[in-house]
């Protein structure tokens, strides 16, 4: 959790001696753009150098650059000035852990002064103090781990120091490490006592940069890591000024478990010469995981070395991208986050603009057997870039088996598009915070939901009869209101009526002219036990419970067993349960069938219909008029006998049980569109 | 997972087994194998198999197929040759497993009489001189062999001497190269329990090994090493969205590593119950990392469960005889969808007169036949068909803290089914996606409030305008950069000094005022040019403007800004005393 490259601090040597000049030479008119041979041809005048200051600057910032983009939020970098103080740059907290923050704060830091005296109180050594106490500080995340009761002796705090400064010779780079290695006992010391605000340091890693000016020899000899105590390791480098940067490059790579990939063969269109185009390499950084993840036995990636530089680099090839969509859901070991290694070089920002433009590239390697393998890809996600490691070895989940092979794969009426709609109105988005209380998937998603349409009656008919969605959809509402329930009730009334008339329910696939006598009946029985099961299964409200009850009601006065006895009914089951009964009530209808006219319901529904529409022509209204009669669609046969604004009542003769079998008779004849095919038939 | 058979064809292979005139050892082995590719057959072949022989050498008879006749057919043709080494076959059977990734769970079966071999190539021979060397490059080959799954069908008798001791050193063996390795045996507690010297008594013999035992072998096998993992796919609340599924391959626990003060390292399995969460476009999740995938296939109910009977006989019965038991809900559910498929299935007779009735898609046969499996309705396949058709995935929670994806997988074939990606343990494992945990619906948003993917993260140095200038080129395009909108000006007056600005800024960063005057001494060189050749008087009026404050040490500070020089001769407009007037020029 705390490894040693969570804390980096940087100690910048802030003396005189950093004002001095690098002596690498920028010409002058190379900046102006015109082809010089070498820098250093040119005169004096037209030239000048960055300071060792610069160089020092420059590339540890890059250094951090690299490690914040890469490790954003988890590994932290400190700078810390030292000249006559130490001066702090940075702290570990999140805010100033960016790089703006570290070049504002650098630009009053400045150049060191050419006219400083040259004194003893100017040194790196402050620096160095100060980067050991600002190692006992906690990182946020430590202080979480404080805070959640972590004995502090078992939060590990570990910290590299990387120290650019330049010293006379080995004595000096001793005393220097002497003192630092005191100075780490003593703190700990120090910070044993006072367990609640410092951690201990368990080990600090030192790395010394010794820089000189081009050409310069140094008295420093380079050493390798050695371990000086258990507590510190120290390695010391001499650079060049101008190399500080590489080295500092090829030093992260071990800081941080990191690897280079070159991505080679990168078309880009040249801007004289538009038509053709020119192939580039472009370098990005990455954790080594990318590459080893990846790794199996019958192929290894391709590396070289690039010029100058002193680590490998994994050369993989360009694809021409594929379309967005493909990129989706590819079998991925692993993601990473990629930083170019040039972040502004032409070829790296035409990279990096095609990649957050939202397109992918797939990276090719060659394999032994002289075949490819697309074993990278590179994306842009959330304005961060992103190195996938793909699966390419064989796996054992090709060849699929296919779905329509096996168990239900045969069964072809699925109610895929209405759950797809689900799907699309339960499309997850990022909440900043969440409700526990928010309802979940589980409550989102109806609770009445047969897989297909063979085995609802409801729902197939949904789509053929045009009030049956909206009457659903009252149905289903949590808050459902007297209104509400008003309506429903008028439904289910409704479907009462023509159930009594024996209508057939518009079934697609049964064919109405073939359904049987006993099935004519059975589809009002299947409707209303369906009718039944989604009602209970949603009923949250009083109006749902007297659904409920007035369905059950039905369902008895239709001859389908009720559920549970109410003590009003008993009489009325007894009654409607007698084989004969539902003939009786279709014979009775019959009748009425007989003296009843069309046109007149035809006149009606026309009216009905004038109600609600604006601008239709007359035909339209007589041709919907006609259809929905050809639907055996039924007004509302309460609102029908009522006069215009009172409320109609509904069942009006019911409970009266005397009277059931002649009412039910009556209102049907009231309505009477009973078609004469239908009846005649069944 | 995928499997190499290996059969032992040492020539100890033929003897008969005692008691037992028909068996040979191979003849039991090959008997073995077959009812293992049954087994397999019998789970929807999705295993690919190969087949090899070993004796001194270790022969690939069949390499990787799901074509498992090939592999029926070549097991008959295996012939015994000469001694028996196992540690050939171990190694050459690295060279035949190489194809696949370490993302696969591989394994190896192994039927031998467990013969030990001979002198040097013997395993007591091999372990003699491995002792000590396990770090030997010439050993590598067995750190691969310790990522396989070795199974042993062990044939043999207890009351077998050679074959109870050659047990020991296999066991020996495992142990020694650190392999996963299990040995499977004929048990041989019974005997001992109720006859003691089990030597002596001949009868139990001829029970201990032979057709049935192997076959038994082999069902353990099935069940310790192929067994699919069984959990619930659960997605909304109604009973039918909630199905039995197998995961094929099986899912292998996770190992979580210890965290700080809290849990110790441990194993973690997958829910028993795994639930949809919700649903996600496709494009939103794109490629992250995961842990493995799984085919979800629906669980075949080999037989019919009682209650599904019984549900079914309710039906057939009158809908009177149904009561409301609320403790039992799907009980009248289920017989309600039974009564509405009767309703649409046809009456025999029906069907005969109405064959041409193109649009009934329903169930032909009568509910009192039983459907077949691909004709019951699954969750999986339906679930498959809206995420095909709507390009989404569902989030699943595996456990607590725990994610992975449903989706519709189509290979190159263009075969589908349906997928699970199961995602590292943790909510925070895809950055674009945010904390899972924290996903919910567009109602749960605060009102004003809008959210999308992807999850924006801070801006990184390549999609900010970083100034880094190790290498000589990147400085030069800057200055080139402001040379050109000076040439432009008065037109590019405001992008000049915008990139002035930009250059002086980091230049202060850097602490390289060494380029500051450099680039004041560019800028008169420039002003010098242009004026010969005629350009216009603001164009050379701002050239020295900038050259004049780019020098000023009273500039050096992080707030001035160096801004345009103003015709009216206010010629002193820098500093922070123009901060408010910067705001124009700055973009």
């Amino acid at each position: 959790m705390f490894e040693r490259n969570q804390k980096t601090i940087f100690v910048l040597d802030h003396t005189r001696y950093f004002s001095i000049a690098s002596e690498e030479y920028i010409s002058m008119d190379f900046l102006k753009g015109k082809p010089t041979g070498h820098s250093a041809a040119s005169g004096t005048g037209s030239q000048f150098s960055k300071s060792l200051w610069t160089c020092a600057c420059e590339s540890s910032i890059e250094y951090c650059r690299v490690v914040w983009d890469l490790f954003p939020g988890k590994k932290h970098v400190r700078f810390i000035v030292s000249d006559t103080a130490a001066h702090i740059v940075n702290t570990w907290s999140a805010s100033t852990q960016n790089m703006s923050h570290v070049m504002n704060a650098m630009v009053m830091v400045g150049v060191p002064s050419r006219s400083m005296p040259h004194s003893s109180d100017y040194s790196v050594i402050h620096g160095l103090r100060a980067a050991i106490e600002a190692l006992v500080e906690p990182t946020d995340e430590q202080i979480q781990a404080m805070a959640s009761g972590i004995p502090t002796d078992q939060i590990l705090n570990e910290g590299r120091v990387i120290c650019i400064t330049s010293a006379r010779d080995n004595t000096s780079m001793k005393s220097l490490e002497d003192i630092f290695n005191t100075v780490l006992i003593q703190q700990n010391a120090l910070s044993a006592a006072a367990p609640k605000k410092e951690l201990v340091i368990n080990h600090c890693h030192l790395v010394i940069l010794n820089i000189v000016p081009l050409g310069i020899d140094s008295m420093v000899t380079n050493r390798n890591l050695l371990a000086i105590s258990p507590l510190l390791d120290v390695e010391i480098h001499t650079v060049g000024a101008p190399d500080i940067s590489h080295k500092l490059t090829h030093l992260i790579l071990d800081h941080y478990d990191l690897a280079s990939t070159t991505v080679t063969n990168i078309p880009m269109k040249e801007e004289q010469n538009a038509n053709s185009s020119a192939n580039y390499d472009v370098e990005i950084l990455h954790s080594r995981r990318a590459h080893s993840i990846t790794c199996g036995p019958d192929f290894s990636l391709p590396t070289s070395i690039k010029q100058g530089a002193t680590y490998e680099t994994v050369t993989l090839k360009w694809c021409t991208p594929r379309g967005c969509g493909s990129a989706d859901l590819q079998p991925c070991l692993g993601q990473f986050l990629v930083t170019p290694v040039d972040v502004t070089s032409r070829p790296s920002s035409c990279l990096i603009n095609f990649l957050l433009n939202g397109r992918s590239v797939l990276l090719e390697m060659p394999r032994k057997t002289g075949s490819k393998a697309t074993s990278h890809m590179l994306s842009a996600r959330g304005g961060e870039i992103f190195v996938h490691s793909l699966c390419i070895t064989r796996s054992c989940m090709d060849e699929a088996p296919s779905i329509t092979d096996g168990p239900g794969g045969r069964v072809t009426d699925y109610r895929t598009s209405e759950l797809g709609q689900l799907m699309k109105m339960s499309r997850m988005v990022p909440l900043k915070s969440r409700d526990p209380a928010a309802p979940n998937l589980a409550r989102r998603l109806p609770r009445y939901f047969p897989l297909t349409t063979t085995s609802t009656v409801l729902f197939h008919l949904q789509r053929h009869l045009s009030w049956l969605p909206h009457f659903l959809h009252l149905l289903l509402k949590e808050d459902m209101d007297k209104q509400d329930e008003v309506r429903c009730q008028q439904h289910i009334h409704e479907l009462y009526k023509s159930a009594s008339r024996g209508d057939v329910l518009p079934f697609t696939h049964t064919n109405g002219a073939r359904l049987k006598p006993h099935k004519a009946k059975d589809q009002y029985r299947l409707l209303y036990r369906e009718l039944e099961q989604l009602i209970q299964l949603n009923a949250s409200t009083v109006h749902h419970k007297n659904l409920l009850e007035s369905l059950q009601t039905l369902r008895a006065a239709y001859g389908d067993g009720p559920t549970k006895t109410d003590a009003g009914t008993p009489n009325l089951r007894a009654f409607t349960e007698s084989p004969l009964s539902p003939e009786r009530l279709e014979a009775m209808s019959n009748v009425s069938v007989a003296s009843s006219n069309n046109s007149n319901s035809l006149l009606k529904a026309s009216k009905r219909r004038m109600s609600n529409c604006g601008t239709r022509s007359l035909l339209d209204i007589i041709s919907s008029a006609e259809r929905s009669q050809s639907n055996k669609r039924l007004d509302f046969s309460g609102r029908i006998c009522t006069p215009n604004g009172q409320i109609a009542k509904l069942y009006p003769d019911f409970g009266n049980k005397e009277k059931d079998a002649a009412a039910a008779a009556a209102t049907a004849s009231g309505v009477g569109i009973v078609p004469k095919e239908e009846t005649n038939r069944s | 997972m995928p499997t190499i058979i290996a059969v032992d064809a040492s020539i100890s292979m033929l003897r008969q087994v005692p008691g037992r005139n028909e068996h040979t050892y191979l003849s039991l082995a090959i008997k073995g194998i077959q009812h293992l590719l049954d087994n397999f057959t019998a789970a929807g072949k999705l295993e690919h198999l190969a087949l090899m022989s070993y004796s001194m050498t270790a022969d690939l008879r069949v390499d990787f197929t799901r074509d498992y006749d090939q592999i029926r057919q070549a097991v008959k043709k295996i012939e015994t040759v000469d001694k028996s080494c196992l540690l050939t076959l171990l190694k050459t059977s690295v060279s035949i497993m190489s194809t696949w990734g370490a993302q696969n769970v591989l394994q190896l079966v192994v039927f031998t009489d467990c013969g030990l071999g001979f002198c040097s190539t013997s395993i007591s021979g091999f372990l003699e001189t491995y002792a000590g060397k396990e770090a030997d490059p010439e050993y590598a080959w067995l750190r691969t062999v310790a990522n396989y799954n070795l199974n042993f069908i062990c044939l043999g008798l207890h009351s077998d001497l050679f074959f109870t001791r050659a047990l020991v050193v296999y066991q020996q063996l495992l142990d020694a190269a650190a392999l996963k390795g299990q040995l499977f045996m004929t048990p041989v507690k019974n005997q001992e329990t109720n006859e003691g010297g089990s030597a002596a008594s001949a009868p139990s013999h001829k029970s201990e090994l032979g057709r049935t035992a192997v076959f038994e072998l082999i069902e353990r096998l099935c069940e310790t090493s192929y067994k699919s993992t069984e959990v619930t796919l659960r997605c909304g609340s109604y009973f039918r969205m909630e199905a039995p599924v197998l995961l094929w391959p099986p899912t292998t626990p996770y190992e979580q590593p210890a965290v700080l003060g809290g849990v110790e390292a441990q194993l973690r399995h997958i829910d028993q119950r795994i639930e949809v969460c919700g649903f996600l476009a496709l494009s939103d999740i794109g490629s992250p990392a995961t842990l493995s995938r799984h085919w979800v296939l629906p669980k075949v109910e080999r037989e019919k469960t009682s209650r599904r009977s019984a549900g079914m006989a309710a039906g057939m019965a009158k809908p009177a005889k149904l009561t409301l038991d609320t403790n039992n809900p799907n009980y009248v559910l289920e017989s309600l969808e039974q009564d509405i498929r009767e309703f649409y299935a046809k009456d025999p007779k029906d069907t005969e007169e109405s064959g041409d009735d193109a649009d009934v898609t329903i169930v032909l046969k009568h509910s009192t036949g039983p459907q077949t499996e691909q004709q019951r309705e699954s969750l999986c396949v339906l679930l498959h068909g809206a995420l095909k058709m709507e390009n989404m995935a569902a989030l699943v929670r595996m456990g607590d803290k725990w994610y992975g994806f449903i989706y519709a997988f189509a290979d190159a074939k263009k075969k589908s089914n349906l997928m699970l990606n199961i995602l590292p343990p943790g909510s925070n494992v895809i950055p674009w996606l945010g904390d899972l945990e924290l996903l919910g619906f567009a109602e749960d948003l605060a009102p004003g409030e809008t959210a999308s993917f992807p999850v924006r993260a801070d801006r990184r140095s390549y999609s900010q305008s970083s100034v880094v200038w190790i290498r000589q080129a990147s400085l030069q395009s800057d200055v080139q950069k402001v040379l050109r909108h000076a040439k432009k000006m008065p037109d590019k007056t405001q992008h000049f000094y915008k990139e002035l600005n930009r250059i002086r800024r980091a230049a202060l960063a850097l602490g390289f005022v060494e380029l500051l005057e450099a680039l004041a001494m560019l800028l008169e060189k420039e002003c010098a040019h242009l004026t010969l050749n005629g350009a216009s008087n603001e164009c050379t009026v701002q050239l020295q403007h900038a050259a004049t404050e780019l020098r000023k040490t009273s500039n050096r500070d992080i707030k001035s800004t160096i801004v345009p020089h103003q015709k009216g001769g206010v010629s002193d407009v820098s500093s922070s005393a123009a901060a408010a007037s910067t705001a124009g020029y700055m973009y």
